[in-house]
This record gives structure tokens, C-alpha cells and sequence, in this order.
């Protein structure tokens, strides 16, 4: 049973942003909280699990307008409830939960204690929840931003490492780079058609061939997209920047800020530019081809595991475009499976990196864990989960969602994409394997350190049911599969099929 | 015996159970002391091994097509199902892969004696795996299985090798990784014509098959992406490089496991997927000729680099390589006894080289060391091992009563008339592969006992020798009476043949739409 609001009225609009008010409301409660507390370690901890309760309250508003069928009109103006903002904003939502939850003990261990730490967490998830509802390219821009500068302060957090700090000032002026092409793209398309409501964008661009303006609005969208979601040639500030910011932000930004990056870009190309098909599709193919090989190869040469886990998620960033560009509904549910399990994976690889880096010590080296699976055998076969999960393997849900991808590039008829993603994972397997092959086949070298590895609680139950999951859903991903049909459906059946008319 | 299988309903779950019963020794395993390890895995590898038996009597020879059906929806909204069954191809690689079971068990008993937890529980995954490539019909499953098998093998190799071993293991994932993810595009275009064509997005084996006319525009790639993938596991000349590293670096069950199965599910994948998805191409004379011409360089390059090997696991490493590509070249020239020959030459190659595989690791548990030159004049101390050795070595030649014979004979007769100059060639490979094996035995165990380290090496216990014994009895069976499987293989073979043979040059041109006898 569906039932319909408008959020041109004020009913309307309370009812289809729901969760994010309640998130913005309790992100200001927290804040105060903040205010009055923010001396000693409880605090912190205060802080952090009132946060993840303003989370569970989002998450408990999505269940519930999920629940009860609410969905918007069809032609509604600045947001949209559909099955796919659903779809984004649970992967969102499970990707913040896990951060503020593992980000608990890592700050008291990296004597990192400033409370204002979760209300920056808070106010990054409701940009990204922001991004996946937007049916306006303000709105989605308000959501950039408020994710964006959050992210910033968050990935120069450490404020006792050098790196730290190098991170979040080139974060900040890429992205403040990045910004600016994207609010250019924006103002040159309102330009072109007068209007930044992105169904009314392909109403008034028609079936034709784009006007120069309109085309070079789109250019400068794709420029600053590429930028947010580090797509190769505009990723150079990523390995940077995940290696430098704090491990916890790292994986949030592997996972939920690049969620959101293609959830967005996913709505703006196939509500906004579907006609202009033959026009994007060549870029984002090729945006594809050089991210796969690009982010693949240079991780080969990496020592440190995080910057090659950083690299490797620059590769992952190429197969999501793989989907992006088949443009079907296959691939956007492709794009959707996919997402999840990078963002499931992800999670838990950086849930058990930040378990074994310690306080002081330099980043983690792939040869230290060399022998880990004799001192930690659940943290190494989880790990090795994850990587095999990464590489695509049968029997995870990396592989449903490669093998997704791999079904809707090869419907297009478009083989050659097919194999770079495949080469890729080939490739792939030349800097993930080793990782495996050191915890659990060769010596250790420094029992000693090994056995300091300390997961908390909340990092054992997180990993656990990752991994877990993981492994499941490989098996029997069915109702994922359901699920992600039905929110694909959401975006293509709304503006009649996809660009290739399926 | 067959009313009583029929009785239980043996057929409807026998498959489930032999994918099953491993998985869940697996978790015995994994769950218990590590002292009792080799204990569950040898009563689960009996079990499976007295279950699997029943197939010998419920399978219906005069039937060539699939038995003992199993059909379940799996992932309904994409087309997959599990679906299995097994034909007279695949009726013996699984019987060959149960009845190793119990002997890899016993070869590993003193061998393996630490992280035994690890060792067994991968032992009995590569079971499932090797086990579910055979009987899959559905190309996602058989995808699934194909590559779930890497992964065992993979820490079998880099937990449990010798030195070298790293470097075997990840040679080995790489190549085989490698080498398949062409055919999971291939899977996926496949799918995709046909559901365009016929309306039905399936992955079934015989679907596709039934619509595989609507696959011949796209074959070339097809074709190639499969190949490719089944030539590095056969593996053909040139892609036959990593085989020689895994085998000697790998433990003996590891080694014994690679010769017996893993190899043959290159030549198996030619047999059931490769060439009667694609036959029009695969057959046609470039094509053919460029695999036979692979096929033979491989057969005679081999066994040249075999004679001149120091190290006996090389040796037979090499040797296997060898007799792998007389089964390619049986597969393509496509006549009943051909391909009976590739069948018995598939198992009769899984014996004696796992057979060989267990002396040199019996020897090597002896006297740490492979090389052939630290050995000599051990006949004289070890004479059961010697016997044993000299039987299995003339079986691997191809010595007529012994089982090598039977198949390369099926396999010259029956593709002499397509490719002679080939045939010619590959008939010499009998004298080269006589020449390697019986210098190496002559090295081994005649000469003189000259290293004293020699004087003292045991000869066979009883464990070892409840290894060889059925193993040298198999021999001998299929060498003198190979009559029970031909007759399970020949309706098989004739469905195969019928299959291809429309598309063989020179025969009319096809004018069916539909093979015949597909559903």
C-alpha cells in the first residue's frame, strides 16, 4: 500500500524529510550536550553513543515511511521519497552507525579526545542522506557541502600527525575545487534550460541533441563528480588523504562519502541527462576504463596497507562506473548490489585495521601482518574474507555484485568494458593476495605486537557481522537482489526506461 | 543392488549428498581436536566413498544423456538454479574423485603433522569443489565451483608446500584466476544473446544449449574466452607453466589431487561446454587445427623437457602435461572411440600419476630429497616400492594390459582418419615418455647403491601399501577388462559425437535448428 505526499506543502515536506529532521534536530541537541560536556574521556563516550542513537533514530524514521509506503508525487519539486533514496540512505546509515561505533575506543586509545568529533560525523550523514534525496541540483548541492566541509575537519582530526593535517588541507581545496565546477555545471544547465529541478531539466532539454550550454553543464557535473568520487585522472588527492586522515574517517569516506557521490551522480544522469545518453556515456566509460587500470596498478606498488586499501578503492570507484555507464535499470540495481558490498566490505577491513594499528606507531605495512593468522586467527581469516570479498571471489557478495555488474555492461553489448572490469580484478589479485599470503602462510616476524592487537567490543561485533553477512549474502543474495530491482525501478521507471530504452 | 538403490530413491539425493558430506566434515573438522582431524576425514572420505559406488550400479548405460537430476530454483530472478547431474563423462571423474579420497587421507597420515585442523578441513573443500565442477549444469554454479576450487588449493599449496612454495601458490591463483575471468564475461554475454533470442534468461546448460544457434555470430570471442580458461587448467602448451611449479611444490596430497582432478577439469570443461556450446567454430579447420597442432607441440615438448628433468615431480609434472594433450587431441577429433580414449585416458592418467605422486612422496617422507641423482640401487633395500614403481611407471607408458594402453590406443584409432600427420607424431610421444620414465626408474632404483644414505631407507609399511595396492588393482582391471567402462561411456560418447558431428568438415551441413535429443 503506497500512500502518496507532496512535499511542496508543508505536511508533505516534514513527513518526506523526516529522518533527516530528526537528525538535524538531535545533531543540535548533541551539539549542546557537547557545549556543557566535553572535558574528560566519558564525555567522549557520552557524546559518541548519544550519536549513534541520533543515527538509530533516522535509521527507525526510514523503517518507518518504509513500513508504511510513503512515498512523494511523481512530480515533486525539491525532494523525492523513493525506493532508491531508501536504498542509499540504509547503506548510508549502516556505513555511520559502524563508524561512530568503532570510532569510540580508536580516539581514547589515539588520545584524540574532542567530542565535537560525532556531531562532525552527524552532520557528514545528513549531507549524504541530503544528496540521495534531492530531486534538485540545490538541494544536492546544500548536501555536497555539508558532507564535504564536515569530512574536511574530520580527515584533519589527528592533530598530532603532520600527515593528518596535509590530508585535510588538500581535501579542502579539491574539494573546494571540486565545488566549483559542480556549482558552475549547475548554473550553466539553469542557464540552458531555467530550471534546476532535475526531472524538469529533461523535460525542457527533449529527445535532441544537448545545446552547447547544456553540454558543457553537464561536462563540468561530471568533472566535479569525478573529483568526489575520485575517479582517475581527478583522484590524486585521494591516496593522500585516506592514508593521512584518522582510520575511522578513512573508512567512512571510502564507503559512505563515495555511496552518496554515486547515488547522486546516478540520479542526476539517468532523471537529469537520460536523453543525452550518447553524450556522457563515452566519458563515463572511459572515466571507467582509466579508473580500473589506474587505481589497480598503482596499488600494486604499495607497502602500506591503508594507502593500498586507498588505491584499491579507487579501482572499486571504476567498476561502479562500469555500472553507471550501462544506464539500464540493470545497471543502476547493479550499481546498488555493488555499493552495498564495497561499503559492507569496507567497513569491516577498516574495522580490523584500526584494531591493529597502535598509538604513535607509523602506518600499518602490509609485511607487518605477515604470520597474523598463527597469533589472530579470527582477525586474519576475517580480513582475508574482506580481500577475497574485494577481489570479486564466488561464495562472497563482492562477487554477486562484480558479477552484476559484469551481466548489465555485457546487456549493453558493450564487451570490452566487461573485460576491463575483469582485467581489473585480475589485476586486483596481485596486491590483495599477498596480504593473505602473509598473514597466514608465512612467519610471524613480531609475535610481540601481534599479540597487542586489541579489538574492542564493538569492533568484534562489527567485523563479526560483516564478515558474516558477507559470506551470506554470497550465498543467497535474493532479497538483496529484490531490493535493489525495486529501487533501480524507482529511478528508470520513473523517466520511462533507461537511456537505452529497457 | 539396483532395485534397492531405486528403493531408497538413491538417485534423487545421492549428488546433494556427496556436495554435502564434505562441507560438513569440514566443519567437524574445524570444530574438533586437531588430533582426531585425520580420523573424521577418513570416515567421511569412506563414507563418501561407499555412497559414491552406488552410482556405478543406478547409472543406466544405454541412457547418453544427464542422470540423476537434481533441479532446484537458486536465485530465481537472475535464472540461476542449482542444477546437477551426471553423464558417462562425468560418471567417472566423480568416482575417481571419491575413490581417491580415502588414499589422499591415508598418503597425508604421517606426512601432515601439524596444522592437521587446516590441512584436512582443506582437503575436504577442494572435494566439494572438485565434485560440484563435474556435476554443475547450470554455467553459474559450474562458475562458482570452478573458482571455489583456487581457493583450497591456493593455501594447500602456500600453507603446506615445500620450499618454494609461495611463489607456486600465487603463480598458480594468478594464472588460473586469470584464465577464468574471461569466461565469466563469456557466461554473462551468453546468457544475455540467448534470453534475447528465445525470451528465457536462463543459465541452464541445456537451455543453452538448445539455443545455441543463437550463439554462433558472437562464438569466436566466446569460444576463446572458454578456451582459455580450460586450456591454463588442462593445461595446454603454451600455458602449461605454472603446473610444473605447483606440482613440485605442493605436498603430496596437493600434488595427488592436481594430477587426478583438477587437471581433467580443462579437458572435461572441452568436452561438455566448450566444444557442444560452439561446435560450428570450435571445429572448424583453423581452429582445430590451431588446438591440435597446441596439443601435439605439447604432447612431444614435454616429454622432451621430462627426460631431461633432475627432479622426479618435475618429471612427472611434466610427463602429465604430456598425456593431458593426447586427451585434447581425442576431444577434437571427435569420433566415439576418440573420445572413449580421452575418457579412459583422463582416468587412467588420474592413477598412474597419482600413483607416482605417492611413491616420490613416500620417498621424499624417506629421504628428504626429490633429485634423482642423490638416489640409487634402492630395488635392492626396497623392493615392494621398486615393484610398485616399475607397475605404475608402465602403466603411465602405456605398456598394452596396463591402463595407459587402452586409452592411447582408442585415441590413435580413433583419430587417425581426421588428423594423420598428427596421429603419426603424437604415436612417437609413446617412445619418449618410455624413454624419460624408464631412465629415471633405471637412475632411481637398478644401478649401484652407491650413497649410503640409501642403505637404511624402510621399505613400504602396510599404510602405504593399502595406498598402491588398489591403485595397481585398478591399473590391471582397466589395462585387461575395460569393458564395464566402456560400456558406460559409450552412449555418452555417441551423444557427444552426435552433437558435433554435424558440424565436422566434410559431414552435410547442419540443417537441424535444434541438436537432436535436446530438450
Amino acid at each position: 500500500m503506497t500512500r502518496l505526499v507532496d512535499p511542496a506543502g508543508l505536511g508533505g515536506a516534514v513527513v518526506a524529510l523526516l529522518p533527516e529532521l530528526f537528525l538535524a534536530a538531535w545533531t543540535l541537541l548533541v551539539l549542546g550536550v557537547v557545549a556543557w560536556r566535553h572535558r574528560t574521556e566519558e564525555d567522549s563516550y557520552l557524546v559518541g553513543r548519544l550519536s549513534l542513537a541520533g543515527v538509530v533514530l533516522a535509521g527507525l524514521a526510514y523503517a518507518a515511511l518504509w513500513l508504511q509506503g510513503v512515498r512523494t508525487t511523481p512530480d515533486s519539486a525539491m525532494v523525492v521519497l523513493d525506493d532508491f533514496r531508501i536504498a542509499g540512505a540504509a547503506i548510508i546509515l549502516l556505513v555511520a552507525g559502524p563508524t561512530i561505533l568503532l570510532s569510540l575506543r580508536f580516539l581514547d586509545r589515539q588520545r584524540l579526545l574532542a567530542p565535537e568529533y560525532y556531531v562532525l560525523v552527524l552532520l557528514a550523514t545528513l549531507g549524504m542522506l541530503a544528496m540521495v534525496a534531492a530531486a534538485d541540483l540545490m538541494v544536492l548541492f546544500l548536501g555536497l557541502e555539508l558532507m564535504s566541509v564536515a569530512v574536511y575537519v574530520l580527515a584533519g582530526y589527528d592533530r598530532f600527525r603532520r600527515s593528518s593535517a596535509e590530508a585535510a588541507l588538500k581535501y579542502f581545496l579539491i574539494g573546494a575545487f571540486a565545488s566549483g565546477f559542480l556549482l558552475y555545471g549547475i548554473a550553466l544547465v539553469f542557464g540552458a534550460t531555467g530550471t534546476t529541478n532535475l526531472r524538469l531539466v529533461a523535460e525542457r532539454l527533449g529527445p535532441g541533441p544537448l545545446s552547447p550550454m547544456a553540454g558543457l553543464g553537464l561536462g563540468l557535473l561530471l568533472v566535479g563528480f569525478g573529483f568526489k568520487v575520485s575517479a582517475v585522472p581527478f583522484h590524486m588527492w585521494a591516496p593522500d588523504v585516506y592514508d593521512g586522515a584518522p582510520t575511522p574517517v578513512t573508512g567512512f569516506m571510502a564507503a559512505g562519502v563515495k555511496a552518496a557521490g554515486f547515488a547522486a551522480l546516478a540520479r542526476v544522469l539517468l532523471e537529469a541527462f537520460p536523453a543525452a545518453a550518447a553524450a556522457w556515456q563515452p566519458v563515463v566509460g572511459l572515466l571507467a576504463v582509466a579508473t580500473i587500470v589506474g587505481g589497480n596498478v598503482v596499488a600494486l606498488a604499495q607497502h602500506s596497507l591503508k594507502r593500498m586499501l586507498a588505491y584499491s578503492s579507487i579501482a572499486h570507484a571504476g567498476y561502479l562506473l562500469a555500472a553507471l555507464w550501462a544506464g539500464s535499470s540493470v545497471g543502476l540495481t547493479a550499481l546498488l548490489l555493488y555499493l552495498g558490498a564495497y561499503c559492507l566490505t569496507t567497513v569491516a577491513a577498516f574495522g580490523i585495521l584500526l584494531s591493529i594499528e597502535r598509538v604513535g606507531s607509523r602506518t600499518v605495512l602490509i609485511e607487518d601482518l605477515e604470520g597474523l593468522f598463527l597469533v589472530r586467527p579470527w582477525a586474519a581469516l576475517s580480513m582475508s574474507v574482506c580481500l577475497i570479498s574485494l577481489l570479486g571471489f564466488p561464495g562472497t557478495y563482492g562477487f554477486i555484485g562484480k558479477w552484476s555488474i559484469i551481466a548489465a555492461v555485457a546487456a549493453e553489448g558493450q564487451v570490452l568494458l566487461a573485460v576491463a572490469v575483469v582485467l581489473g580484478s585480475a589485476i586486483s589479485a596481485g596486491y590483495y593476495l599477498p596480504v593473505i599470503m602473509g598473514m597466514t602462510m608465512k612467519p610471524t616476524r613480531t609475535p610481540q605486537s601481534h599479540r597487542q592487537v586489541a579489538f574492542s567490543r564493538a569492533a568484534k561485533v562489527i567485523v563479526a557481522g560483516a564478515v558474516i553477512a558477507n559470506l551470506l549474502f554470497g550465498v543467497w543474495p535474493a532479497p538483496l537482489v529484490d531490493a535493489a530491482r525495486d529501487s533501480a525501478a524507482a529511478v528508470i521507471g520513473a523517466v520511462g526506461g533507461g537511456v537505452a530504452g529497457r | 543392488m539396483t532395485d534397492l538403490l531405486a528403493a531408497i530413491g538413491y538417485d534423487r539425493w545421492i549428488l546433494n549428498v556427496l556436495l554435502g558430506l564434505p562441507l560438513a566434515g569440514m566443519a567437524l573438522v574445524l570444530l574438533s581436536p586437531a588430533e582426531r582431524a585425520r580420523w573424521i576425514t577418513l570416515v567421511v572420505a569412506l563414507v563418501e566413498f561407499v555412497l559414491s559406488l552406488g552410482l556405478w550400479w543406478a547409472f543406466d548405460p544405454a541412457d547418453g544423456g544427464l542422470q540423476f537430476r537434481v533441479d532446484v530454483a537458486w536465485l530465481p530472478q537472475l535464472g540461476i538454479r542449482y542444477s546437477v547431474g551426471i553423464d558417462g563423462i562425468s560418471l567417472f571423474m566423480v568416482l575417481l574423485s571419491t575413490a581417491m579420497m580415502p588414499l589422499l587421507v591415508f598418503g597425508s597420515w604421517r606426512a601432515i603433522d601439524q596444522k592437521r585442523r587446516g590441512f584436512y578441513s582443506l582437503l575436504l573443500a577442494l572435494k566439494t569443489g572438485m565434485l560440484g565442477v563435474f556435476v554443475a549444469l547450470d554455467l553459474f554454479l559450474f562458475y562458482c565451483f570452478w573458482e571455489l576450487l583456487l581457493i583450497p588449493m591456493y593455501f594447500m599449496i602456500g600453507t603446506y608446500g615445500s620450499e618454494g612454495r609461495l611463489y607456486a601458490a600465487t603463480k598458480f591463483f594468478v594464472y588460473t584466476f586469470a584464465g577464468s575471468l574471461l569466461m565469466l564475461v563469456a557466461i554473462a554475454a551468453m546468457v544475455w544473446t540467448v534470453g534475447q533470442g528465445s525470451g528465457t534468461y536462463s543459465f541452464s546448460y541445456e537451455h543453452l544449449l538448445a539455443h545455441r544457434d543463437l550463439l554462433a555470430p558472437a562464438a569466436p570471442w566466446l569460444f576463446t574466452a572458454f578456451a582459455l580458461a580450460f586450456a591454463v587448467k588442462v593445461p595446454l602448451f603454451p600455458f602449461h607453466t605454472w603446473l610444473p611449479d605447483a606440482h613440485v611444490q605442493a605436498p603430496t596430497a596437493g600434488s595427488v589431487d592436481l594430477a587426478v582432478i583438477l587437471l581433467k577439469m580443462g579437458t572435461y570443461g572441452f568436452l561438455r561446454f566448450g566444444i557442444p556450446l560452439f561446435p560450428g567454430f570450435a571445429l572448424s579447420p583453423p581452429v582445430a587445427g590451431v588446438l591440435v597442432a597446441l596439443s601435439v607441440t605439447g604432447i612431444l615438448y614435454a616429454a622432451l623437457v621430462a627426460m631431461v628433468q633432475p627432479d622426479l615431480k618435475k618429471l612427472v609434472a611434466y610427463s602429465s602435461v604430456s598425456h593431458l594433450g593426447f586427451v585434447v587431441f581425442g576431444i577434437w577429433a571427435a569420433t566415439v572411440e576418440s573420445v572413449q580414449g580421452a575418457i579412459i585416458i583422463m582416468i587412467a592418467h588420474g592413477m598412474a600419476t597419482g600413483a607416482l605422486f605417492f611413491l616420490i612422496g613416500m620417498l621424499y617422507e624417506r629421504r628428504h630429497t626429490r633429485l634423482i641423482a642423490d638416489f640409487g640401487g634402492l630395488a635392492q633395500v626396497a623392493p615392494l616400492l621398486a615393484t610398485c614403481f616399475a607397475i605404475t611407471a608402465f602403466a603411465s607408458i602405456g605398456v598394452p594390459g596396463l591402463s595407459g594402453f587402452v586409452g592411447e590406443f582408442l585415441v590413435l584409432l580413433g583419430s587417425f582418419g581426421r588428423f594423420p600427420v598428427a596421429t603419426v607424431l603424437a604415436t612417437l610421444v609413446v617412445i619418449f615418455a618410455a624413454a624419460y620414465l624408464l631412465w629415471a626408474m633405471q637412475r632411481v632404483f637398478f644401478n649401484r647403491l652407491a650413497n649410503e644414505a640409501n642403505r637404511s631407507v624402510p621399505d613400504l609399511e602396510p599404510r602405504e601399501l593399502a595406498v598402491m595396492v588398489p591403485l595397481i588393482v585398478a591399473m590391471l582391471w582397466i589395462g585387461l577388462y575395460p569393458k564395464p567402462i566402456l560400456e558406460r561411456t559409450e552412449a555418452a560418447s555417441a551423444r557427444y559425437v552426435e552433437l558435433v558431428a554435424p558440424y565436422l568438415p566434410g559431414a552435410p551441413a547442419p540443417v537441424a535448428a535444434r541438436p537432436a535429443g535436446a530438450p
